[in-house]
């Protein structure tokens, strides 16, 4: 460097240094577009983060898209379903037919369970190996979610007219103390761990299926029935052990009892169908294509992806993050056009005060690309002084918004493919809807206090060049004439 | 060309537009200055007198005529070129001392030297050698604000001396000083001009400040009325020479 760059920079630190007060001011300014930049920048990407801890059961457990086939029952026009598969509905549901009937003696108790899936209908495993198959698509596995419908209660005397069946709904009308519940049960194919309906990661206690008849079952199921780790489950009179918990998040595919899929589907006379599969693509870009590819195989069937099931997402959560991208981006680029504005007046105010030392100069014989140095070299350092400032204060507050931990909330709402329509349709497979509380952070990203700083810079630079520009088009005679 | 005159004024006039009205600082002026010379321009407010040295400087161009350093045509001349003249040839004294107020009396002096691209060392050296010519060695690193008056516009001589200039032009030196500083710096600079052969041109409404020159020249309204050798200046015996 040459020595003289030395005097140059020591004559810059000396002028700010003096006029310290216009220095504070327009680091000032310029310390609150870039504060700006940093805390709305921290803010943004702590509230990405909550939104996609939330997001990621949706689309997380590695799924981008999951296929099913659901059955409007509301639509009573039955121009939905093919011949076909109103007879395989008729099949899948033929146990619920039956499930009033040889109940036993008139007066005796009863017990029947049935798995029942009324709202979708099931197809073939060989659907999940044509998905599989087709381009774009890194993994698919297929799942069965039915309800399990236990009826108990006492068997009533009816007598039946000569010839004729007893009527399944009026004997039900007949039964005395007719219990009637349900639960969701879901197969889970541990083929590959990280996509299903659930993933060894959202365990919350105890372990993953082994090799006997396990059953994983939700926290929330848990709770209402007492069950704990170790106890005994029965399907369709069939015991599991409960080996682990796990908490289906907010938003996915939520059962109460997981089993292995092999073992639901011989329970439930489903071998090789399922009513679900789950797919993870090979890139994003492939996700809408796969969309709109994978019902032509099979007609009727409904993909969700991750983004689908994100516009569902709602809630303080979202609110915050529409305000941050829009209203912060909003207030980022007003903050930095005033903090440059507020240091280009500045600096030119501050060439104007001195016309006669920059005037003196020109006299002395400095050239003018060194005058014009001089002042953006001022400005430029003014902008490093007030983009310094302007990290330590959005890194503040960022750190302030860390302390204090405010809560946001998310919500789930239901669709059409997860509305409960029927009596034996509640709990089946749905979305896990309602709320959850996500804690706002505000992380700082280097990148963010690197663009904050060249903001600043390029911000002193504007100044600079402003007022160097001014300094330049001075001329000396002009300037030694000057009161000031 | 060694031999011309350190300055030749050729019917110079100078004329500025004021508010839609041309004003006419200085009319059809012919002088030479020679080389060694100490020319005082002597002058009311308004008659044009720093306007003549600002054309003398390079600081500002002619209307018309041509104004002659060393032989060289200051208007056909690139202000790059005036620049680098004033930088190597000129040196400049204010009647405010112009100094930069946020520097020492040392860096001054430097700020003069620092386009030079001379090396600190000879810098440091030649600042100091010029604070000590003109008494300021104990006060190297005060600020303008820590100095009086007649310290200041010492300074200000040592900064239009660091680059060995050929010509010192001073602008009512001593307009800001008591009578007693003003003698003191006018004589300070006479010596130091007389030291190193060079020619100054001091503009002063001060009669005694004129009388430390060898010649007085009188502005009205622009234009040169006379020419007047001072007869014997003081501490100088030199022969006065001759102006056009």
């Amino acid at each position: 460097m040459c020595s003289c760059r030395v005097f140059y920079v020591g004559y810059m630190l000396a002028e700010l240094r003096r006029r310290w007060a216009r220095t504070v001011l327009t680091a000032l300014g310029l310390a609150v577009g870039v504060g700006l930049v940093v805390v709305v920048g921290a803010l943004s990407h702590g509230l990405g983060r909550a939104q996609d801890e939330i997001l990621r059961p949706l689309t997380g457990l590695g799924t981008d898209l999951s296929v099913s086939r659901p059955v409007d029952v509301s639509n009573t026009s039955g121009t939905q379903l093919t011949p076909t598969e109103q007879a395989q509905l008729e099949r899948e549901n033929a146990s619920t037919q039956n499930a009033l009937k040889n109940l036993g003696k008139p007066g005796s108790h009863f017990v029947r369970e049935v798995f029942a899936s009324t709202s979708q209908l099931s197809f073939p495993a060989s659907e999940v190996r044509r998905i599989r198959s087709l381009d774009g698509v890194e993994a698919a596995v297929g799942g069965l979610t039915l309800s399990l419908v236990h009826v108990e209660g006492k068997v009533p005397k009816v007598v039946p007219k000569p010839g004729q069946p007893v009527d399944p709904g009026t004997a039900a009308a007949g039964i005395r103390n007719l219990q009637i519940s349900s639960s969701t049960v879901a197969g889970v194919d541990v083929a590959v761990k990280a996509l299903g309906a659930i993933s060894p990661a959202q365990l919350r206690h105890g372990r993953w299926f082994g090799g006997g008849h396990d059953a994983i079952v939700n926290t929330g199921y848990a709770s209402a029935h007492g069950v704990k780790l170790g106890d005994t489950v029965k399907l369709n009179k069939h015991p599991f052990t409960v080996v682990g918990t796990v908490e289906p998040p907010l938003g996915s595919q939520s059962a109460d009892i997981y089993v292995r899929l092999g073992q639901l589907q011989a329970l439930s006379g489903r071998v090789g169908r399922v009513n679900r599969v789950y797919v993870r693509a090979s890139s994003g870009g492939a996700v809408s294509r796969l969309a709109g590819e994978i019902p032509q195989g099979l007609p009727g069937a409904s993909v969700t992806t991750g983004a689908d099931l994100a516009k569902r997402v709602g809630g303080s959560l979202v609110d915050a993050k529409n305000l941050t991208d829009k209203l912060g981006t909003a207030l980022i680029a007003v903050g930095l056009l005033a903090a440059v504005a507020i240091a280009v007046l500045l600096t030119l105010a501050s060439v104007a005060k001195r016309v006669r030392e920059l005037g003196t100069l020109k006299a002395l014989g400095w050239p003018q690309r060194i005058v014009v140095r001089q002042v953006t070299g001022e400005a430029l350092l003014q902008g490093l002084v007030g983009g310094a400032f302007g990290v330590a204060v959005g890194i503040g507050a960022a750190k302030l918004v860390d302390a204090l931990g405010p809560t946001l909330q998310a919500t789930v709402s239901r669709t059409a493919d997860t509305q409960p329509t029927g009596f034996f349709s509640f709990g089946q497979g749905s979305i896990a809807t309602g709320s959850t509380n996500v804690a706002l952070s505000a992380p700082i990203e280097a990148k963010v206090v690197l663009l904050a700083v060249v903001l600043a810079v390029a911000a002193g630079l504007v100044a600079g060049a402003v007022g160097g520009l001014r300094a330049a088009r001075l001329r000396p005679a002009e300037a030694l004439r000057h009161l000031g | 060309m060694d031999d011309a005159p350190a300055y030749e004024l050729r019917r110079v006039s100078r004329t500025y537009t004021v508010g839609g009205a041309q004003v006419r600082a200085v009319r059809e002026v012919d002088l030479v200055v020679d080389r060694g010379d100490f020319l005082a321009v002597v002058g009311p407010s308004g008659s044009g007198k720093t306007t003549l040295l600002q054309l003398l400087g390079g600081l500002d161009r002619a209307s018309e005529g041509a104004v002659l350093f060393e032989g060289r045509d200051l208007g056909t001349m690139r202000d790059a070129e005036l620049t680098r003249l004033r930088r190597t040839a000129l040196g400049f004294v204010f009647q405010q001392f112009n100094l930069v107020a946020t520097l020492t009396a040392a860096q001054n002096v430097e700020a003069a030297l620092a386009p030079t691209h001379l090396a600190r060392r000879h810098r440091r050296e030649r600042v100091q050698e010029l604070l000590e010519r003109v008494g300021l060695d104990r006060r190297l690193h005060h600020l303008p604000s820590q100095l009086s008056g007649g310290e200041q516009q010492r300074v200000a001589i040592a900064r239009s001396l660091a680059n060995h200039p050929r010509v010192i032009l001073a602008d009512e030196p001593t307009g800001n000083l008591d009578s007693d500083t003003g003698g003191e710096i006018v004589e300070l600079l006479r010596s130091l001009a007389r030291d190193d052969a060079q020619t100054v041109v001091l503009i002063t409404h001060d009669a005694t400040v004129a009388g430390h020159a060898h010649r007085v020249v009188r502005m009205h309204d622009g234009r040169l009325e006379a020419v007047e050798p001072v007869e014997e200046p003081p501490g100088d015996a030199a022969a006065l020479p001759n102006a056009s």
